[in-house]
C-alpha cells in the first residue's frame, strides 16, 4: 500500500484475526462474556493451561483458541471490572500491584510491587504507562556487537511480522519513527501537553529529537473503546478502555474462543509425571486446592513468579527445580535504571493531565564509543501524581517545610524519565525466601546489583535529562533514582547451556513446558518490554499452532484442529 | 534564571521557621492543611459531582473515617504522631491524620509487596523508628521525642534523613525510606493536600481538555502569593542559581 493512502486509512482498518474492541461494550467498560465463558473439568485433560493471564499468557491464549487449543488460564489476581473495581485515584489503585510479601537484596535492590508489577486479568499492563517501543534490531545481538550480555536465539526479523499485528491490536499510535527499524505506527500521534511542548523545544536547540509517542492508546475510538479523556492516570488503570491491556486487547476475543479464564486461582505447583513430562498444574482458591491436567503447560508469571513457581516444583526427577537442572532459573533477572529529573517552568504546566507516556527519543539507545560505557538509554516523559511526586522530592533530600513548598510548586513543573539499559549478571537472581506465603509457597527474595557499565550508563542518561530541561528554560531541576522494568530470569538461548528454554520458549529439560513472558528476554534494551512480550506470545502461538514445534506424547484426545470463527 | 522562583527550597525559600510559612496566603475556600496553600480559592471538593461514584466513596472516606489507632500502642503514637508532624511541617490544626492512616495501613496487613532482605516486616520497622526517635531526643536532653521541642525534632528528624544516625543492625537510610513512603502517600492522598498544591484531583468522566503551558480547566485557579517572590528575593538579597 502507498504511504499516502496508508495515511489516509489510518486508524480505521480493523486488525486481522482479533475481534476484542469489537466485542466490547460500549456502555459499559467490563469484558463482555464472562458469564457464558467455557468450562473445562479439572479431571479433562486441556490441550493447554497456562499461568498468568497478562502480556502474555492473554496474547498466546488467544491466538491459539482461534487455532481452535481448549485453553484453561490460570490468574491470581482477580477479573477486572474497570467500571466497579478501579478508581480515578492514586493510593486507591494499590490493589493493582502485585503486593505479596517479596524479599529484595543485594546492593542496588529493586522496590517490587508498585510500579513493576501486576495482579489480575491484563496483568502489569493494566497500570503501565502506556509506551510501547519496539525494541531494536542491535538488542538482539548485544553479545556479538558488543560483547557483554547476550544474543537473542531469535533475531528482530523474526519479531517483526508480530510487532506489526500487535501495534494495530492495541493499537499504537505515534509519529514515524526514525530509531531503529524506521516504521510507522496505525494511529497518528495524540496531542501533548505543555511540559512536554517545553521539554521537545529545549531539547531540539541542542539537536536531541524528541518523537510523539509510542503509545497503546487509540487516537480515536478503535471498536467500541472511546477515546482517550486525557485524564492522566494511566498507571491507575484505565477506567476509560481508551489505552490497551490484554484485558480489553486480547481477552475478549479469547473468551469468545473457548478459553477459559478462572481468576484468583494462585498456581502453587507444576506436576510432573515419572518420565519428566508436566501433567497439570495445581492451584488454590480461597484456601481450596485445585488440579488442573493439561497437554502443555505454559508459564507466564513475569520475572518474580515464573522462576518462583519453577523452583518450588521441585521434586524427585528435579531435585532443583524445574527445568533448572543447569542451575539458571531466576538468573539474569534485570531492570532498567530509570532515573527521572524535573524541571520547574514559569507557567503552570500541570503535569497530572494528559497521559503520563506522551514523548520519546531514542537517540541515545545504541553503544556509541565515546561514552566510555555499551548500549545506551531512551528518554520518555511521566507525569508524576501527588504521592509520586512527594517521593520524586523526597528522593531530592526534603522534607518539613521544603517539601510542602515543593509541594505547592507541583503545577509549575514537569518531568522526565529515561530507561537506561542495565545488563544481565549471573548473580541478580530471583531465589526461595525462608518465609512463605499463606499457602505455605516460599516467596519470591531477588537480589540485584549493578556494575559499573549500569552505573555510567544511569549517569549519563541522568546528565542527557538535566541538558533537556537546562535547554528548556527550567529553573530548577529536581532528581531522583529509581528501576523500572522486570525482565530475565528464564533466558532463552542457543544451546542448553546457556539459558532455561530454547527459541520457541520450550524448557530445555521439559518437552512440554514453555515460558511465555517476559522473564525469556536476554537482553532488554532501553524500551519498555509489554510490546516485546506480546509480539513474542504471538511468534510463539504462531509457531504452535501451525505444528512447527512439536510437542511430543500430545494427548491423542485432542484434535489440534484448525476452526473458524465460531461464532 | 531565579525570576519567579525565591520561594523554593533550591533558591533559598523556605527555612526552618515557626509558624505558617511566609508569603503564602491564607486559604479562603475549602480546608488545607493548616489553613494555608498556593491556592486560595480552589476547594477540589467542589467537583465531587463530576467524579465516578466509585471513585468518589474511596475519596470522601478519607475524609469521613478518621480510624482508631489499633496498631501502634499509646507511647508509639505519640512519638510517630510527632515524627509525622515534624516530616510533614504540620505544626498546627487542622492536620490531616496521617498516623491514624498509617496505623490503619499496618493493622489491615496492607503491605507494599516487598521488604528488604536486612529489615524487619513494615510494622515492626516503625516500631523501632519509635524506639529509636525516643533514644535520640534523650541524648539531647528531652523526655522522649514527642514531648521535645521543636527544635530538637528537626534536629533528629534531619539527622534520620540524612543516614547520619547510627541504629544498632537497623539499617537507618532503608527505616527512612520506609517510613516516609507510607507517611508520603497517607498526606498526598487526602484531597486538603490536592487543596493545597491546587491538584485538579480525579477526572473521570470528565477528563481534561486543556494541556497547554499556562492553561487552567474553567474550575482550575491560578495559584497566589501574598508576598510577590521575585520582589522578596531581592529583599533579602537571596542568590538564585
Amino acid at each position: 500500500m502507498s504511504t499516502r493512502l496508508a495515511t489516509v486509512l489510518r486508524g480505521s482498518r480493523r486488525p486481522p484475526e482479533n475481534d476484542s474492541a469489537w466485542l466490547l461494550d460500549p456502555e459499559r467498560r467490563g469484558v463482555p462474556g464472562r458469564e457464558s465463558m467455557a468450562r473445562f473439568a479439572e479431571r479433562e485433560e486441556v490441550d493447554m493451561v497456562i499461568v498468568g493471564c497478562g502480556a502474555g499468557g492473554a496474547t498466546l491464549a488467544q491466538r491459539l483458541a482461534r487455532r481452535g487449543w481448549r485453553i484453561v488460564v490460570l490468574e491470581a489476581g482477580p477479573f477486572w471490572d474497570p467500571d466497579e473495581d478501579w478508581v480515578s485515584d492514586e493510593a486507591g489503585s494499590r490493589h493493582l500491584f502485585w503486593n505479596d510479601p517479596r524479599v529484595i537484596g543485594g546492593s542496588d535492590p529493586v522496590e517490587l510491587g508498585k510500579n513493576n508489577s501486576g495482579r489480575g486479568v491484563g496483568g502489569s499492563m493494566v497500570h503501565y504507562a502506556g509506551y510501547v517501543p519496539r525494541f531494536h534490531p542491535s538488542d538482539f545481538e548485544v553479545r556479538s556487537r558488543d560483547g557483554v550480555a547476550a544474543d537473542w536465539p531469535i533475531s528482530y526479523a523474526d519479531l517483526k511480522p508480530h510487532y506489526e499485528r500487535v501495534e494495530r491490536e492495541l493499537p499504537a499510535a505515534g509519529e514515524h519513527w526514525p530509531w531503529g527499524d524506521p516504521h510507522g505506527y496505525p494511529h497518528s500521534p495524540h496531542p501533548v501537553a505543555g511540559g512536554a511542548l517545553r521539554a521537545m523545544e529545549g531539547a531540539r536547540k541542542i539537536g536531541i529529537e524528541f518523537k510523539v509517542g509510542p503509545v497503546a492508546i487509540a487516537n480515536g475510538s478503535f471498536g467500541h473503546r472511546p477515546h482517550c479523556i486525557y485524564r492522566g492516570l494511566c498507571l491507575q488503570g484505565c477506567k476509560v478502555n481508551a489505552k490497551g491491556s490484554p484485558l480489553i486487547t486480547h481477552v475478549p476475543d479469547a473468551l469468545a474462543h473457548g478459553v477459559e479464564i478462572r481468576d484468583r486461582a494462585q498456581a502453587t505447583r507444576i506436576e510432573v509425571d515419572e518420565a519428566g513430562r508436566c501433567t497439570g498444574v495445581t492451584y488454590v482458591v480461597d484456601g481450596v486446592e485445585h488440579h488442573q491436567r493439561a497437554a502443555v503447560v505454559t508459564v507466564a508469571g513475569y520475572s518474580i513468579e515464573t522462576p518462583r513457581l519453577l523452583l518450588h516444583s521441585a521434586g524427585p526427577r528435579f531435585p532443583h527445580g524445574l527445568a533448572n537442572g543447569n542451575d539458571l532459573v531466576g538468573r539474569g533477572v534485570m531492570v532498567q535504571g530509570a532515573p527521572q529529573v524535573a524541571g520547574r517552568f514559569p507557567e503552570e504546566m500541570r503535569m497530572y493531565k494528559a497521559p503520563p507516556p506522551e514523548i520519546c527519543s531514542e537517540q541515545f539507545y545504541e553503544t556509541d564509543p565515546a561514552r566510555g560505557f555499551v548500549r545506551g538509554f531512551a528518554l520518555q516523559t511521566v507525569g508524576p501524581l501527588p504521592i509520586a511526586w512527594a517521593e520524586h522530592v523526597l528522593a531530592d533530600g526534603h522534607w518539613g517545610q521544603a517539601l510542602r513548598e515543593y509541594m505547592r510548586d507541583y503545577n509549575h513543573w514537569y518531568t522526565l524519565g529515561a530507561l537506561a539499559e542495565l545488563l544481565p549478571r549471573p548473580q541478580n537472581r530471583v531465589t526461595l525466601a525462608d518465609e512463605s506465603d499463606a499457602n505455605g509457597v516460599p516467596v519470591a527474595r531477588m537480589d540485584y546489583s549493578q556494575c559499573d557499565n549500569d552505573r555510567a550508563n544511569i549517569a549519563a542518561a541522568k546528565q542527557t535529562l538535566h541538558d533537556v530541561l537546562e535547554a528548556a528554560g527550567a529553573q530548577d531541576v529536581l532528581t531522583i533514582d529509581r528501576y523500572a522494568h522486570l525482565v530475565g530470569g528464564c533466558a532463552m538461548s542457543a544451546s542448553p547451556e546457556d539459558g532455561v528454554v530454547d527459541s520457541d520458549h520450550r524448557a530445555w529439560e521439559v518437552p512440554n513446558l514453555f515460558v511465555c513472558d517476559g522473564s525469556v528476554m536476554p537482553t532488554q534494551g532501553s524500551a519498555n518490554p509489554a510490546l516485546t512480550i506480546m509480539a513474542l506470545a504471538s511468534r510463539l502461538a504462531e509457531r504452535l499452532g501451525e505444528g512447527r514445534v512439536r510437542v511430543p506424547g500430545r494427548g491423542t484426545s485432542t484434535s489440534w484442529r484448525k476452526t473458524s470463527n465460531p461464532r | 534564571m531565579s525570576e519567579g522562583v525565591g520561594h523554593l527550597p533550591h533558591h533559598g525559600g523556605a527555612e526552618p521557621h515557626e509558624g505558617p510559612p511566609p508569603g503564602l496566603p491564607r486559604q479562603r475556600r475549602g480546608t488545607t492543611p493548616q489553613g494555608y496553600g498556593r491556592y486560595p480559592d480552589f476547594d477540589v471538593l467542589d467537583q465531587v459531582d463530576h467524579w465516578d461514584e466509585v471513585t468518589r466513596r474511596v475519596v470522601l472516606s478519607r475524609l469521613e473515617k478518621i480510624p482508631p489507632i489499633r496498631f501502634f500502642d499509646e507511647r508509639e503514637a505519640a512519638t510517630l504522631g510527632a515524627f509525622c508532624d515534624t516530616v510533614l511541617a504540620q505544626h498546627s490544626e487542622p492536620r490531616i491524620p496521617v498516623l491514624a492512616m498509617v496505623d490503619a495501613k499496618l493493622h489491615a496487613h496492607q503491605l507494599d509487596g516487598y521488604r528488604y532482605a536486612d529489615m524487619p516486616p513494615d510494622g515492626q520497622t516503625w516500631r523501632q523508628v519509635a524506639r529509636c526517635l525516643d533514644e535520640e531526643a534523650r541524648a539531647l536532653r528531652a523526655d522522649d521525642f514527642a514531648s521535645a521541642s521543636q527544635g530538637i525534632r528537626d534536629n533528629v528528624v534531619g539527622r534520620f534523613a540524612e543516614g547520619e544516625l547510627a541504629w544498632e543492625g537497623f539499617p537507618v537510610e532503608k527505616a527512612w525510606a520506609v517510613a516516609m513512603r507510607m507517611t508520603l502517600s497517607a498526606f498526598y492522598s487526602h484531597p486538603w493536600a490536592w487543596n493545597e498544591i491546587g491538584f485538579g484531583g480525579p477526572a473521570y468522566p470528565r477528563g481534561f481538555a486543556r494541556l497547554g503551558p499556562g492553561q487552567r480547566e474553567h474550575w482550575e485557579e491560578p495559584p497566589e502569593f501574598a508576598t510577590d517572590p521575585v520582589k522578596d528575593v531581592a529583599e533579602r538579597g537571596v542568590e538564585g542559581e
